[in-house]
């Protein structure tokens, strides 16, 4: 790419410009460096709250084995307990502050030295089906686990696992990633969009038309100032993690390289979107509409490689992906796919490439009609 | 994209060619859609030439100057500025055109300065030059004192005024303005025309959109009349009253005179309105027919006032589009 002296300063300009603006207007751009903060603390909520469910337990026993059992239960990752006489219990369903009643009788350790069949009552309001096969799924399993745990005079089989990793990581600090990813797309394609789209509605793309400057100088001078502005709320984002997520990454190069890398990927198609659409609220109802349906189509809970061929074949089309593939990598030492990390770099340098060239033939072809 | 990178450094105006005319316009058409918005447009304006282009809303005026400064594609024909073809040269085209749009393009966020230096920097100003000619370009619009301010803070002529300095801060050589004094104050009106005038002594061309006729008159040497895209009439304000106009008598009668089909019918009338006592007669040459007019009415009543005057551009452009400038 041959760039010359006067392009540079078309570029440095265009900056300048979008910049000062930004300065002009210090609610927005503030807005704007929190809004991939704000994806991230409603995307975790989403997650969190769809994680657990409320469950409550009436101990009609409270001997050792009874106990047991609630922390078989407490170990399954799926219920949210608290402990609630029956009346209290029963309130709680009605006023559907909780999706199940479990009761452990007043005979379970007494029937269960006796080889007995106990009988745990299990009240489920089964209004919402997903907390309902929650419920139903990992009941079995507390069962499973206080069989395993407790020393009793029956045949038990337990799983002997190999981990593919050295260390286990929770529910929480997995999805970060994806979560991280979905705050940088949103920030900068909302940011570059919004910057691209103004042009338009204000009218002022006709004094940059008017101009003898390169469209891709020019663009990429609008491009710097969302990338610029998108970095502080990329910077944002990461000190949440860090300070308040307690993620620690692993490597800190990889992180620092592939955040801009994608923040530039989305920066790039933000600006197509933008010159493209002409309007700062479709391109923001877009913006945000995508990272829903792209969050979950894009492995966050796993590699696509446990989706069905053709959720895995959807996924690959988008970069969120990739994006979500290299900083699992540089946060977690994680690799989910066997392609490398180099293979999905070049990819995301493609993707951005490509956004870039678009974006500038949609400019070159843009004309004023009246 | 190497190609797309490259940006040309200034080019020196073909001045050195005055014979070649600065806007050639050849069969032009633009259609969206079914929607013919200029339709075989064939036009010439000279270089140093301030021209006028007249039209009703929806004229094809604003499609027109798109056209030539390349911010739209003809459907066919061919657009030249200044011996260039704007398709195969439109960088080069735009770095000799300076613009003032009707809606104006400022970046209303931005001081008056800022914005001044962004066009600069856009049009590749040299920057020991840049500072010098945007305190130049501020004091001829009179807002060097707000070169600070916010243009949001303006009002409609000042910011009018600062359009017209940023078209001319690059020193172009064809300047185009749409609707140059819309919503400015006469004080400044009068301002900016005057500058408008002192331009063509620099060599400048204008190309001017308005829909102030008295503007067109005191400004453009040559007006062009368009209407639904089409060339209606070409020429200076003065052959264009002369071709088109004739002369106007008016008359006022103590009673409302009964003789109009009898006027009507005298030679070398063109049209006769009547309402009340007034009457205005149109004449292919009113002082030759005015005699016989007076007969016919004086024979009939009484006569209080006549006068015989030139028919104004208002009159010539609503005989031509059949509708005035303003609807």
């Amino acid at each position: 790419m041959h760039i010359t002296g006067s392009s540079l300063r078309v570029i440095w300009a265009c900056l300048k410009k979008d910049l000062k603006s930004a300065r002009s207007e210090p609610l927005y751009t503030l807005v704007s460096i929190i809004l991939p903060l704000n994806v991230l603390v409603l995307m975790s909520l989403l997650v969190i709250s769809g994680g657990l469910a409320p469950t409550a337990v009436v101990m009609q026993d409270s001997g050792p084995l009874a106990q047991q059992f609630y922390t078989a239960m407490s170990q399954a990752h799926s219920f949210m307990l608290q402990q609630a006489t029956a009346e209290q219990a029963d309130a709680l369903i009605e006023q559907g502050r909780i999706v199940a009643v479990v009761t452990i009788p007043a005979d379970f350790d007494a029937r269960i030295r006796q080889n007995q069949s106990v009988a745990v009552g299990v009240k489920i309001n089964n209004l919402n089906t997903d907390f309902t096969n929650d419920i139903r799924r990992a009941l079995p399993l507390s069962i499973t686990g206080f069989y395993a745990r407790a020393e009793l005079s029956v045949v038990t089989i337990t799983p002997r696992e190999r981990d593919a990793y050295p260390q286990d990581l929770g529910y929480i600090p997995f999805l970060a990633v994806p979560i991280l990813v979905i705050g940088l797309m949103v920030g900068g394609m909302v940011q570059a969009g919004t910057a691209a789209a103004v042009e338009w509605e204000r009218e002022t793309m006709k004094e940059l038309l008017l101009s003898p400057a390169s469209r891709l100088a020019i663009l990429l001078g609008k491009m710097g100032a969302a990338f610029l502005i998108g970095l502080a709320g990329a910077a944002v984002v990461l000190a949440f993690l860090i300070a308040v997520m307690g993620i620690w990454p692993v490597h800190w190069g990889e992180l620092i390289g592939f955040t801009l890398l994608i923040l530039a990927l989305f920066t790039a198609w933000g600006t197509l979107l933008g010159t493209w659409l002409k309007r700062r609220t479709p391109l923001a109802t877009l913006a945000i509409g995508l990272c829903v349906p792209l969050f979950f189509l894009s492995g966050p809970f796993g590699p696509i490689s446990f989706f069905a061929p053709i959720e895995q074949l959807v996924a690959r089309v988008f970069p969120v992906y990739y994006a979500i593939v290299v900083l699992q990598h540089a946060v977690h030492d994680f690799t989910l796919n066997t392609s490398g990390i180099g293979v999905n770099v070049l990819i995301l340098a493609a993707y951005t490439l490509g956004g870039l060239v678009l974006a500038t033939i949609v400019v070159r072809r843009s004309t004023l009609a009246h | 994209m190497r190609e797309e990178m490259r940006q040309e450094a200034p080019q020196p105006y073909p001045t050195e060619t005055p014979t070649v005319p600065a806007i050639e316009l050849r069969a032009l058409c633009k259609a969206f859609g079914t929607l013919q918005a200029v339709d075989h447009l064939t036009l010439s304006v000279e270089q140093g030439e301030i021209f006028g282009l007249l039209g009703p809303n929806g004229s094809g005026k604003t499609t027109t100057i798109n056209l030539i400064s390349g911010l739209a594609t003809p459907t066919s024909g061919e657009v030249q500025v200044m011996g260039y073809d704007v398709r195969r040269h439109a960088r080069r085209i735009r770095q000799m055109l300076g613009a003032v749009p009707q809606e104006t393009a400022l970046y209303e966020e931005l001081s008056a300065w800022d914005n001044l230096d962004f066009h600069a920097d856009l049009f590749g100003m040299a920057r020991q030059e840049k500072k010098a000619r945007i305190t130049q370009m501020l004091e001829l619009v009179q807002l060097q004192e707000r070169k600070r301010s916010r243009v949001s803070t303006f009002s409609g002529g000042m910011k009018r005024r600062l359009a017209l300095a940023r078209a001319l801060l690059h020193d172009p050589h064809l300047l185009y303005l749409d609707e140059p004094t819309l919503g400015v104050d006469v004080q400044s009106r009068r301002a900016i025309w005057d500058y408008i005038l002192s331009l063509r002594d620099q060599g400048k061309t204008v190309l001017i959109t308005t829909n102030y006729l008295e503007e067109a008159q005191a400004l453009c040497e040559r007006i062009a009349i368009l209407d639904h895209g089409k060339l209606i009439a070409v020429d200076t304000p003065e052959h264009l009253k002369q071709i088109y106009g004739g002369s106007v008598v008016e008359l006022e009668t103590a009673q409302p005179s009964a003789v109009v089909d009898d006027i009507r019918r005298l030679p070398g009338v063109k049209e006769v309105i009547q309402e009340g006592t007034h009457m205005q007669i149109t004449t292919q040459a009113g002082s030759l027919v005015a005699p016989q007019i007076i007969n016919l009415v004086t024979g009939q009543g009484e006569l209080r006032q006549i006068a015989v005057r030139e028919p104004n551009l208002d009159e010539i452009f609503l005989r031509l589009t059949g509708t005035a400038l303003r609807d």
